[in-house]
């Protein structure tokens, strides 16, 4: 998750970046352009100051010349006549100068050149009072006449240079406005390029620092991860392995080594290296699966003996599968775990079964022989006895019938009690299939069979409205029986017995071992008598094998019969409670569970 | 009913001589007018059941344990051959156990009597049996009715 965002987090500062670097880029352009054109627009200013000077150098000369020629007139003072092919030459720098400086203008180089004109008119005018006033006889009224028309035409010429002067200014104020905006528009770009290329520093500079920072963590929790994990390994005994099937290269982890008994990194990871641990009896198995694994790309999990470095020999479980990894080259990682003590003690259980299963068929031999092998001389005797009997005591004194009498009594007894053995050993054995059982269809079985002692009592059962559970049908037979068969025995003599079974809900709070008995989870099941009962101390005790509480002969009793009916419910995970009172009767609680 | 025009004839393989005496001694008793063969083992049963010529007897007392060829194995043989498909069996052992008595069932036997241990309920059963309206008996049967409660 972490590291999903962290990719997506990167995504969007490439991208915000790459805007970034286009405004910069778009910005710095701009500037330059402007830079450019306030270049262009200082090379205009100069240019056209330069014309005004030069302009009006031009305008100075001629003052200069006009000066010069009225001086001479007046005084006849040649020395000042002695620049004047100096000044026309300068004359025809300046405006030689004046065409290239303006030569992108050709609004100023038609100007230029009918000042030009101006100029050789004037220079002639010059000329043409010169030589009135060097004439001997000067005529005074051609030469004030002259003197005036060159007045004029100064006058002229003064006007056309300040017009183009003029015009020159305005030119100049128009590129100063100019200058002034791109100035500021320029001073805006520089502003904003320096802040926009600041903020992006200040970014970067702080997504860096979280970068680090992260990575740290990041790289931090992965050697934490690492530590636990070696530990781990260590822990629970088992160490992991690699082998890039691409390069061929084998990585086995620290405690891949300590469980060969060497300390980590003490051979080079390789095949050979491996396999020398491995026991010779099991080395072609393991490498046939390692090999096969290789081809078909399989999982693998197999137990071999490992032989490591202090001698004693080792159970490994080595398990294996496949993966890519980052560089999506085929890997197999595997675990070795150390299963000696597992296996030692499955190997000691399994010797334990094998003689518990002797032990328990030893049981139903023992079984069969008290059920069939027992039960046929008793049967013979009980046979020869009736047959004597029958024949009125064969003659036989009173003592010797009397003797007869108890001979059969105490044969019977020795059948029941073999019969009840027999049930009580059924009832720990195996077998424990449980079947959906109708109570009251098996109740009604029941009663058909005990019609016979039921009659012979003159009681009366009442079976109630029962629920249907699963069980094992032979055992819940065998507990009504017992139930039914005890309530019949135990019962008192001048009254006839009255026994009831039906369901109960429970009500209140009921606990068995600090097992709580909620209606929800269990059935109750009441059986209960007028018998002659006992007294409640005697409670647990009538469950115990062989526990009995009468002594008199006439309840003959076996002692089985209730730790029978205490075994079945227990297999069924119930359980049997009992409430008596002494010539009151007995109530027996059996407790099924709900979900079984 | 069996008809009594014909003396009923009875059959019984129990390797256990006390109670062969038994079970003559019950039928003599009950002064029925039948004929009763008894025979120590299974291979002497199957002897006479397999001679040619003979007259299928009506019920059979059949042991389960005895020696050699036991009650299962003639149970298996009888049930097999098509000639005997009118004779009943009565299957007549100790054993009362689960084991034993779902086998004969499925092995098709008639009916399944524990030995008693009291020779006047002896007499009864013989009595019971040979009275039983067999082909009522074997046309409703099951397991319930299988198991003969005296």
């Amino acid at each position: 998750m972490k590291s999903l965002r962290l990719y997506k987090h990167a995504q969007v500062f490439k991208i915000a970046l790459g805007i970034a670097i286009i405004v910069i880029g778009y910005i710095a352009s701009v500037f330059y352009s402007k830079m450019q054109k306030l270049d262009d627009s200082v090379e205009l200013i100069a240019t056209s100051n330069q014309t005004q000077l030069e302009l009006e150098k031009l305008l100075s000369i001629i003052s200069n010349y006009e000066t010069s020629l009225r001086s001479y007139i007046i005084t006849k003072d040649e020395s000042y006549l002695k620049d004047r092919f100096l000044n026309r030459g300068e004359i025809e720098l300046n405006i030689r100068k004046l065409k290239k400086l303006t030569s992108h203008s050709p609004e100023v180089t038609k100007d230029l050149d009918s000042l030009k004109v101006m100029f050789n008119r004037r220079f002639d005018l010059f000329r043409e009072t010169l030589t009135i006033a060097k004439a001997k006889n000067i005529d005074k009224n051609e030469l004030n006449t002259k003197l005036l028309e060159s007045t004029a035409y100064t006058n002229r010429m003064r006007e056309a240079v300040y017009r183009r002067i003029n015009s020159e200014a305005k030119k100049l104020r128009d590129l100063n406005n100019t200058h002034q905006f791109e100035l500021e528009d320029s001073i805006i770009s520089a502003f904003l390029l320096v802040i926009l290329s600041l903020l992006i520093l200040l970014l970067s500079f702080n997504k860096v620092n979280v970068d680090i920072d992260e990575l740290k963590k990041a790289n931090d929790e992965l050697q934490f991860l690492n530590l636990s994990f070696n530990n781990a390994e260590k822990i629970a005994g088992f160490g992991h392995w690699k082998v890039n099937l691409e390069t061929n290269t084998y990585t086995f982890s620290d405690n891949y080594y300590r469980l060969l008994g060497v300390e980590p990194h003490a051979f080079e990871p390789n095949l050979e290296n491996a396999t020398k641990y491995i026991h010779p009896d099991d080395l072609e198995y393991v490498m046939q699966t390692h090999q096969d694994s290789l081809v078909n790309h399989e999982s693998t999990s197999i137990v071999s003996r490992f032989l490591p470095e202090n001698g004693e020999t080792k159970y490994f479980r080595i398990v294996g599968s496949f993966t890519h990894n980052s560089k999506g080259q085929l890997v197999k990682v595997g675990v070795n775990y150390d299963i000696t003590d597992l296996y030692k003690k499955t190997v000691e259980l399994e010797e334990n079964n094998k003689e518990l299963q002797a032990i328990n068929d030893e049981l139903e031999s023992f079984n069969n022989i008290v059920s069939h092998d027992l039960q046929e001389p008793l049967r013979k005797i009980q046979m020869f006895i009736s047959r004597l009997e029958d024949d009125d005591g064969g003659g036989l004194s009173d003592q010797g019938k009397d003797y007869f009498t108890k001979i059969r009594t105490a044969a019977n007894r020795m059948q029941t009690l073999m019969m009840d053995l027999v049930n009580y050993t059924r009832t720990i054995k195996g077998d424990k299939t449980f079947v959906k059982t109708n109570l009251n269809s098996l109740l009604d079985q029941i009663l058909l069979d005990l019609a016979l002692n039921i009659e012979e009592k003159n009681a009366s059962v009442t079976i109630g409205n029962l629920p249907t559970i699963q069980t094992i049908p032979f055992q819940i037979e065998q507990l009504f029986i017992n139930l039914i068969t005890n309530s019949l025995k135990y019962s008192k003599e001048d009254v006839a017995p009255e026994i009831s079974i039906t369901a109960e809900k429970i009500t209140e709070k009921e606990t068995y071992q600090d097992i709580d008995l909620t209606d929800k989870k269990y059935h109750k099941i009441v059986v209960s008598d007028n018998g002659i009962g006992f007294r409640q101390e005697y409670a647990e005790k009538i469950f115990v094998l062989f526990q009995r509480l009468e002594t008199d002969a006439k309840y003959s009793g076996t002692g089985l019969g209730l730790a029978i009916c205490k075994k079945i419910v227990e297999n069924h995970n119930g359980c049997i409670k009992v409430r008596s009172k002494p010539n009151v009767g007995t109530q027996f609680s059996i407790y099924f569970p709900k979900n079984a | 009913m069996i008809s009594h025009k014909d003396p009923i004839h009875i059959l019984l393989a129990d390797d256990d001589e006390d109670d062969r005496n038994f079970f003559s001694e019950a039928i003599a008793e009950l002064k029925m007018s039948n004929r009763v063969t008894l025979f120590k083992d299974g291979k002497e049963l199957m002897e006479y059941l397999n001679q040619p010529e003979i007259k299928t007897p009506h019920i059979l007392f059949l042991d389960l344990n005895m020696p050699g060829k036991t009650g299962f194995d003639c149970l298996k043989e009888i049930r097999t051959n098509s000639k005997f498909k009118e004779l009943s069996i009565a299957i007549y052992s100790t054993s009362s156990s689960e084991k034993d008595i779902e086998e004969t069932f499925v092995g098709g036997a008639n009916i399944y009597i524990k030995k008693p241990n009291d020779f006047s309920k002896l007499k009864k059963v013989i009595k019971d049996v040979v009275n039983i309206n067999w082909q009522f008996h074997s046309s409703g049967l099951n397991k319930e009715t299988f198991f003969f409660s005296i």
